[in-house]
Formats: C-alpha cells, structure tokens, sequence
C-alpha cells in the first residue's frame, strides 16, 4: 500500500477529495447550502488542473443529475452532491437513475426541509426518498465519508446490483467540521477501483442502434421492478463484501450494512444514524462506567434496508429505543424506528422500546440526550411493549 | 445541389407505420431531419407526438434505426449535455447528439434545462417542431399557442374564447443565448429547413444550435390534412412565422417577404381561429408586422 495523505478536511471537501480519486468522467452539480463547498472545491480542483474530468456547471439539481444520467446512458462514471430542496427538485430525473439501473455515487449534505424555513441539518430529505429505489448510507465521520464514496463506486458498479448510491452525511454537523482525514494514494483507489466499464445495458451508442426506454407494458415493467427488488436484496451481500474488501486493503471496516458498539453483553440498546452517532457512543460508555449493560447500533445503511442483520444485532436485548433525525408523518414516530419496527414484526413483543426523535432543522442531538435515553431505557427494560415517543 | 439530391439518396431512418396523423408537419420534418443527419447520431425525443406516435418503439414494431431515446418531458438538454460531454471525452465528437422536442417540452417545462444548455453552449442540435400546443395528450395550450387559439384549455366558452394571450416568441429567445447556430424552419420552405439542418449540424460540434420548426397539425388545428403545406406557407406568408438564421456572423433573413399575406387570410380556414375577435385578428397583424420588422431590422435589412 502507498503512504495515504493526512489531512485536515471539513466533510465537504472529504467528499469531494474523494469523488476525484474516483476518477469520474463527469461532475455536475449546483450549489446549495450545506453542500456548496463539495462543488467548489471540485470546480477548485479542475480549473488547477488536478482533476481530470468534464465539469458541467448546470442551472439547477433537476439538470445536476439530467446531466449525470446521459452521462451514465454514455457509459461514463459520474458524481453529483446536493442536499435537501435541491434533491426534492431533482426528484423525477433521481427515480429514473435507479430505475434506468444507471450507476453513480451522489453525496448528500442532508438537510432539514422547508417549511418551516431552514437550512440547517436534518436526515428528512434522504429519508423522504427513501423508496425511490437508490441505495442509501449514512455517515459518522468525516473518515467515512471518503471511505463511503470510494466503496459506494465498487457497490453501485457491481454487476449483480447496478443501482445508483447516495452517501449522506450531515450538513454542518459533518459537512462543515473538520477533522483528521487519511485519504487513500491514487494508485490504491485505482487498485480498489478498476476504470469504469459498463456492466449494464442502457447504453446509447450509434455503433450499436437501440431504443432506450421505450413505453413498457405492465407485465414488462414488472419484471424490471422484481430485477430492481433482487438486485436491491443482492447488495446486502456485496455491501458486507465491500466493506471487508475495503478493510483488508485500506485497514479501515466500518461493519458494512450496520455497526454494533458494545452490544455483546448489552441489554439495552440505541440505535442511531449518522453524526449523532459519535454522541450515542460517548453516552454508552459513560453508561457503562456506571455499570450500566448499554450498547448502540449504527444504521449505515438504510437501503436496501439490513432487517436480517438489524433483528440478529437485537436479538437478546431487553430494550431499545431509535433515535430519529427525521420523522414518518404516517406514525407520528421516527422513520428508521418504524423500520425496525417491521424488521422485528411479531418478536418486537419481547422487546421494551420506544421512539426518540431529535435533531430537526440543525437542533443538536447532545450527550445529555442521549444519557436521559439510557436512563428511561433502564427504567423500562423489565416492561415489554411500546413506550411512549420521547 | 439541389435539396432534392440531397435527400435522395439517403435513408430514411424512421420505421414505416409509425401513428403519427397525416398530414403531421412534426413526422415530415423528423425524416428529413434525420435523413440530413445520417446514422452516426444519438436522437432524444421527449414526451410528446413523436415519442407517442412510436419513433421510440411502440409494441416492439417500430422506431428508428440510430440510437434513440425518451428523455423526461423537462430535461432533454440537460440530458443530452451529459451524454454529449461523454462522447467529447470518449474523442467521438463526430457523433451527432440531437433533440427532435416539441415546443411543451421546450417553450415551456422544458425551458430551463433548455437555456441552461444554451448558455453552457454545449455542443447539441436542438430542434423544437413547433405545433403550438400540447396535440399529443388533446391539443391543450402552450406558450406557443397564439392569441385567440381554441384548445381544450383555452375553449370558445360562452364567457371567454381561445387564448388570452401571444406566444412566446421562442427563437429570438434563443438567439440570445449567443449559440453557435439559431434558426427558424418551415416545411413549407424544405431547401431552407434542409439546408439549416445542414449548418446546425456543422455548428452543433462546436456548441449548441437551435433550430425552432413550424409543425402545422391538421389534428389539433382542424383542417384537411392536405393542407399542411399550404398552411405552413400562408404562415412564412403572413410574417407570423418569418424565416431567419444568427450565428457569430450575425442575422440574415432567409425569406424576403415582398408581397405578405393578411393574418386573417392565413387563419381564415384553420378552426382553431374560429373564436378570432376582431381586436385579435388587429393584434394578431400587428404582432405579424413587428415581428418581421424586429428581424429586418436585426439582420440589417431596410
């Protein structure tokens, strides 16, 4: 392995640093508070003359990923990044890049949406998508987020899963911290990372004359839909395939579709996604100073959804609680609990658990937040059922 | 050479029997378009009569024999964009990237990825067959409907009659954009549209180039199918539809009007005017007037 640089790089420019070992052929993005340094500092690094790829300045999200989907249809590797209006704006082109099975990787600055007024950090906007057929992860750390967008290349292009990856991480809490980064050298990424060639169909090329997406009958298009549906469940195995790929090359693992923190003897669990996650951890181990059996799971990946692995990591516990940075308006609960929810079905009985949500519109998810969480979890570990929303 | 040479010879790269209506001003121009254009090309044909009359395939009977795709009604030039930045990087600038969109998806939904690849100036064919309204889905109105048009959103109601107001004049819009290449077509004038695609094409490998055709529509219009040509000429006739191109050399009339036409006389047998006011048929001639002044006056012409 070639040394790996240290440097000292906010979330934003993590992203973008790493979208460049990549190698895309073309980036389009518009800017949009938090994401706007990654497009900056993409631009920065193409007019230096450093990056080597096709940077097209575009007038709004919904061309940002019109652009990297006729790119993709060209058989190019691409990269966009956007955050919360701009993806809600983006969203007719962003359902057809996954079922166009075009693959890319889009960072996501995530972002609380309007209204009321905002710009500040939430996971609603990623969340809100979260059936539009990508493949979805979630960011800790600033580490992650290179390591995420380099894996999310491998995952997407992989010939047995072939749908778009968005990296999400949290705008301002990680986008605009800066922290200690180890970025890969080029030739490592270039090793992990073959040059881009096109393992999928859509492909427009004169040479080889075919209509792309034509109208489709029903019982066509859901064929192509079970497609989508299988390949979403075959990325659960190439997703755990990566990480140990990636961690065997590069000596960084990350747990692939989730993380488990202490849980081995825990009887109480958090589960948590993104940022907040540094705080969770932070409060287990106080928790366990105090002699208290307290784990947390990490949620990384939120599609395709690691029920198997989510019901295996809780099996045993006593009590749980999910702690939500967006909300389900359908069960005035979080989203990612009424998830996990599903994934338990009939054995959740067994469990004491409630929904925690916190963390909207840029409020900040403390260690006191989280300590407050383990205490009622405490206090309710021995009463089976749904407890109250906290 | 003649047009006619030119054309001859070359195939027609459309699949007989598509639906298309007869007498549809779009279908004609699209073979021409791509006979002109030849089979090193990638075509993007969003929603709309094109794509719905099954030059994307329909029931796996028909197409086009180059590449062709349905991009979203709102984002054919963005998509294009990408998939043109690709073929520059693969070193096939040659390939010839065109959008054939009707003016929903251009004049309208469509119009900002549309300016947005303009400005960008990347290196497209853009041509907008114009039927002034969305005939595909039942003839509702567009931007480009003109003033008084019946459409079935802008009905002859007992209250209220056609469409309150002018299109929007989209090829001077375009023009500028500062593109590469911007011109007007007409079927009616076929030495003309053939020759602008001609030139489009050269130009759309160093930037964009627009080309905004008249698409008369017996369907939607109501009048005899036969008549499409008649009607596309009484339009260039009447300066409603003057003929022009623009590049870095400047503006030319293609088409000296010496003798034109009355609005009334182009309208007269096309029923969607059958709800014409007196004060539109006024404001639809002074419309006609200026805007053949506007072009005399830009390509220099006294």
């Amino acid at each position: 392995m070639t040394m790996e640089k240290r440097l000292v790089l906010t979330g934003n420019s993590a992203a973008a640093e790493a979208a460049a070992l990549c190698r895309p052929d073309v980036i389009a993005a518009y800017p949009i508070t938090p994401q706007s340094s990654v497009v900056e500092h993409l631009a920065q690094m193409v007019y230096d003359g450093d990056l080597d790829a096709e940077l097209v300045q575009v007038e709004s999200e919904h061309t940002a990923m019109s652009v990297v989907q006729g790119a993709a249809v060209g058989g190019g590797r691409t990269f966009t990044a956007t955050s919360s209006q701009g993806l809600a704006l983006m969203y007719e082109p962003y359902f057809r890049m996954s079922t166009l099975r075009l693959p890319t990787v889009m960072a996501i600055a995530s972002r609380e949406m309007t209204s009321p007024e905002t710009i500040w950090s939430g996971q609603q906007d990623a969340v809100s998508v979260r059936e539009a057929g990508w493949i979805q992860m979630f960011c800790e750390s600033n580490q992650e987020i290179v390591d995420m967008i380099i894996q999310g290349y491998k995952i997407s292009e992989h010939p047995d899963v072939c749908i778009p990856v968005n990296v999400c991480y949290d705008g301002f809490y990680s986008s605009h911290s800066i922290s200690g980064v180890s970025l890969p050298g080029q030739a490592d990424v270039d090793a992990f990372l073959p040059s881009y060639s096109k393992n999928y169909s859509a492909i427009l090329d004169p040479n080889k004359a075919l209509a792309l997406d034509p109208m489709t009958p029903g019982n066509l298009l859901m064929k192509y839909r079970q497609n989508h549906l299988a390949s979403m469940q075959n990325a659960l195995g190439v997703i755990d395939q990566t990480d140990q790929d990636f961690a065997k090359k590069f000596g960084r693992s990350y747990g692939g579709l989730i993380e488990e923190y202490r849980c081995d003897d825990a009887d109480i669990v958090i589960v948590t996604m993104g940022s907040m996650t540094g705080a969770g951890k932070d409060a287990i181990d106080a928790a366990r100073d105090d002699g208290i059996r307290a784990g947390l799971i990490k949620l990384r990946f939120y599609r395709p959804f690691p029920a198997a692995r989510m019901v295996n990591a809780l099996k045993g516990k006593k009590a749980f609680c999910v702690m939500d940075r967006s909300v389900c308006f359908g069960w005035d609960k979080g989203s990612m609990y009424v998830e996990i929810l599903a994934a338990l079905s009939a054995s959740a009985e067994k469990y004491s658990y409630f929904s925690a949500i916190g963390g909207l519109g840029g409020a900040d998810i403390s260690l006191e937040d989280f300590l407050q969480l383990i205490t009622q979890l405490n206090r309710i570990k021995n009463t089976p059922g749904e407890h109250k929303t906290h | 050479m003649s047009y006619i040479d030119v054309i001859k010879e070359r195939e027609d790269l459309v699949s007989p029997g598509i639906s298309a209506c007869a007498g549809c001003g779009g279908e004609l121009v699209l073979r021409k378009v791509l006979q002109v254009a030849g089979s090193n090309t990638i075509v993007a044909v969003p929603p709309g009569c094109m794509a719905g009359a099954g030059v994307i395939g329909w029931n796996f009977d028909s197409g086009m024999k180059v590449p062709v795709c349905i991009p979203l009604l709102d984002n054919t030039a963005s998509f294009l964009s990408g998939l043109s930045h690709v073929y520059q990087r693969k070193g096939r600038g040659d390939v010839n990237i065109v959008a054939f969109a009707g003016d929903g998806a251009s004049a309208d939904c469509g119009f900002q990825s549309l300016s947005g690849a303009a400005e960008r100036n990347e290196k497209i064919l853009y041509i907008c067959y114009d039927n002034e309204g969305y005939m595909n889905t039942g003839y509702q109105r567009s931007s480009t409907s003109s003033l008084g048009s019946m459409t079935s959103t802008t009905p002859i109601g007992s209250k209220t009659a056609g469409k309150q107001q002018h299109q929007k004049y989209m090829p001077l819009i375009m023009a500028m954009h500062h593109i590469e290449y911007c011109a007007t077509a007409s079927p009616s004038n076929m030495s003309d549209l053939i020759a602008k695609v001609t030139k489009g094409l050269e130009a759309s490998k160093n930037g964009f180039a627009y080309l905004h055709v008249f698409s008369p529509c017996p369907t939607g219009w109501g009048y005899d199918p036969n008549l499409s040509i008649e009607v596309a000429r009484q339009a260039v006739r009447s300066n409603l539809f003057p003929l022009w191109e623009m590049d870095s050399a400047g503006m030319r009339l293609s088409y000296t009007n010496r003798s034109p036409v009355s609005v009334a006389q182009f309208a007269k047998n096309i029923r969607k005017f059958r709800g014409l006011t007196d004060d539109n048929l006024a404001s639809l001639q002074a419309l006609a007037d200026a805007r053949y002044q506007t072009i005399c006056n830009l390509a220099g012409v006294s």
